[in-house]
């Protein structure tokens, strides 16, 4: 009921670009690249170091429909933070394709950008670290409003109430200082102020996982809402699969700078095709002492996206591996079941 | 026929710290006990107290904070209060800890085989000889230990210092520290929430299968209870400094009876059936400053009562099982 009525009041606001029917394809990424490369730098030059190429996004073709939350699951150091701040042109993709509602945002020069920003924003998976501890909460939600001009004067104050109490918060909050709040309220106040300039896709990025598990719940119930009641789209960036699982209508599973797998989220969770994906569900500890038992074993620790291995990038750790599988990188192939899997083991239905 | 007496006793244990808003009572009357051979879950959010009970134990405690009441009992030894010399005799030797943050706990100026056998040499009186016969042991020995932990060439990343280590890795390191005089319980500080969830599975493994060989007993210290239910025989739930559910891992699980547990196991998204919406805990976990001497959990409880308000004492249900609530006691009548 709460939100029934928020929704009323939100909508008006914003404008009639979110009545186009759900399912189309909002963001299309097509091999996108992001390499940093340390090989020419100042510091090379005085140290002697000769620096190195780091493939932190490798070639990632994804897409992400209207309405439609696509989890991005794998573990730390796979690229996948990367990937979703290179989408939203924070970091400057390599190569690529960036397709936003049939606008190529590579490409957009700077004013372009900024207006093409009001439709995507992020929320960062650091409470602490994302809030401006100088500033008021106002400010910080305000700032957006500002620089895009998008309100003026006693507007600005009505809106951050608002936009406060959409997010669970008393708006007399808007006064104090981000200090002052628990870690779940921080985080509520990163939503508010991704929410500020009525976006229609929002990059979450670990959002919860700096939180205590019942205050996890509480935000994942918050951003779920949201996405209902204000027709979002998300990309969810998580490495917790049963977060990724409850939040998610299809998932993505990055390996280095891959995306190894990608399918319907009960198609993933139920029946996972690529050995990296398998593994890495079955080393979740269940609750109710099911994970156990069959337990994929994979030894080792992640490889380094400096010098990533030839072929299958998962090779070196994976249980099944063949000579192919050393030599050839493996393509996407689609399956009946929808899902779309790069393993050279997976043979075609 | 004796009955088997528990290696580790904690007993109304009372840890405080005088801070600038006040006395804070961070463990506020814990007990726990546990068994030789047994591992034992601890599970609680942040400002728990899970962390400062066992901090308690090892006698690690400095001011501004002090143990104000209650014992612990090793073995049937008194720690509360026993000199900083008898301390380290025990610490390193019977029990070690592993803190959560291996690369802050470990000391970045050190080669990591200098930080392992300095335990050894410490600690371990098989070492005899000349200083250069016990060092040369010492050293065997620390090869040894990063055998068994499974880091890969170890002659060689004995000489490495810890940055030059994984999360995984080091982690793995500070196990080999902790168990290199092959103490008689280990104290896992969040052991694995550093670390990725296939290499926290190679890491409790690793723990477990230790546990066995050496038949030491473990305290898991964890948020997270897939970890619990998987590894522990018993667990204890803490809530703002108490202990407030405790018993056999799969009883508590399966039929949690504390209004917090239950919360918490509703808490998280269930993989085996995903349209299982979850329940979060509404509101905040209280400031542990100036606290009503009621229930702890009131504040967010569903299904409080005016006894709640009063002191609610730990009490035995059954099966091995204690609950610090009125409600299984009501039910029953």
């Amino acid at each position: 009921m709460r939100f029934a009525q928020k929704k009323q009041t939100m909508s008006n606001a914003g404008s009639s670009k979110r009545d186009r029917t759900e399912g189309d394809v909002l963001l299309e990424v097509n091999n996108l690249v992001k390499h940093y490369d340390t090989r020419s730098g100042l510091w090379g030059k005085i140290t002697g170091n000769p620096g190195f190429l780091v493939q932190a996004v490798d070639g990632v073709s994804l897409t992400i429909n209207r309405g439609e939350t696509l989890g991005l699951i794998g573990e730390s150091g796979c690229g996948k933070s990367t990937l979703g701040r290179s989408i939203l042109r924070l970091h400057e993709p390599t190569s690529g394709t960036v397709i936003f509602d049939g606008t190529d945002v590579t490409k957009l020069d700077a004013d372009a950008l900024k207006k093409m920003r009001r439709r995507m924003q992020i929320v960062f998976q650091d409470p602490y670290a994302s809030l401006n501890p100088r500033k008021t909460i106002e400010d910080i939600i305000a700032t957006a409003l500002r620089l895009q001009g998008l309100a003026k004067g006693s507007d600005i104050r009505g809106r951050v109430k608002q936009l406060l109490e959409n997010v669970g918060l008393k708006p007399d909050y808007m006064n104090r200082f981000p200090h002052q709040f628990s870690g779940g309220q921080r985080q509520r106040i990163g939503i508010a102020r991704a929410l500020a300039l009525n976006p229609e896709f929002i990059v979450c990025d670990e959002p919860v996982s700096a939180l205590d598990v019942s205050i996890q719940a509480q935000v994942i119930q918050l951003l779920n809402d949201l996405k209902r009641d204000l027709g979002l789209t998300y990309l969810f960036i998580s490495h917790d699969i049963s977060v990724i699982g409850y939040v998610s209508d299809r998932i993505a599973v990055m390996y280095l700078g891959d995306i190894v797998e990608t399918g319907p989220t009960k198609q993933i969770l139920g029946d996972p095709q690529h050995p990296y994906t398998q593994a890495l569900l079955s080393a979740v500890p269940r609750v109710d002492g099911t994970g156990k038992g069959n337990r994929v074993k994979l030894t080792g620790d992640l490889p380094s996206p400096i010098n990533p291995p030839k072929g299958c990038k998962f090779h070196t750790r994976c249980p099944y591996a063949k000579e192919e599988c050393q030599l050839k990188k493996p393509e996407h192939r689609e399956l009946k079941s929808g899902s779309s899997v790069a393993c050279h083991l997976v043979t075609r239905e | 026929m004796t009955e088997p007496q528990p290696i580790l006793s904690i007993s109304n244990l009372q840890t405080r710290f005088a801070t600038r808003y006040g006395l804070v009572t961070a463990v506020d009357g814990v007990s726990i006990d546990v068994m030789p051979g047994e591992c034992v879950g601890v599970v609680g959010e942040s400002g728990s107290g899970k962390s400062v009970t066992f901090a308690s134990v090892m006698g690690l405690v400095k001011k501004p904070g002090w143990i104000d009441g209650g014992s612990i009992t090793f073995e049937g030894r008194e720690l509360v209060g026993m000199s900083d010399r008898d301390y380290k005799s025990l610490r390193g030797k019977d029990i070690a800890m592993t803190m959560q943050d291996a690369l802050t706990a470990l000391n970045p100026a050190l080669t990591i085989g200098h930080q392992i056998m300095e335990v050894l040499l410490t600690h371990d009186d098989e070492l005899t000889g000349s200083a250069r016969h016990r060092k040369r042991g010492a050293r065997d020995r620390a090869i040894e230990m990063m055998m068994l932990v499974g880091i890969p060439s170890p002659e060689t990343r004995l000489n490495d210092y810890p940055h030059q280590f994984s999360g995984g890795m080091r982690q793995r390191i500070m196990i080999a520290i902790a168990l290199a005089c092959r103490p008689k319980l280990l104290i896992a500080d969040e052991p694995t929430t550093a670390l990725d969830v296939t290499i926290q599975a190679q890491v409790l493994e690793l723990i477990a299968e230790i546990r066995q060989k050496l038949g030491m007993s473990v305290i898991l210290i964890t948020h997270d209870l897939g970890v619990v239910a998987e590894y522990c025989d018993r667990v204890a739930v803490m809530y703002a400094g108490q202990v407030i559910e405790s018993g056999p891992t799969k009883l508590v699980i399966g039929h949690p009876s504390h209004p917090y547990t239950q919360g918490l196991l509703n808490s998280i998204p269930n993989l085996a059936n995903l349209d299982k919406r979850i329940r979060p805990i509404e509101g905040q976990v209280p400031e542990l400053i100036n606290l009503s001497p009621g229930c702890r959990f009131i504040g967010r409880c569903d299904v409080h009562e005016s006894a709640c308000a009063q002191q609610v004492e730990m009490q035995n249900i059954g099966q091995g099982r204690a609950v610090r609530c009125v409600l299984p006691r009501r039910n029953k009548q």
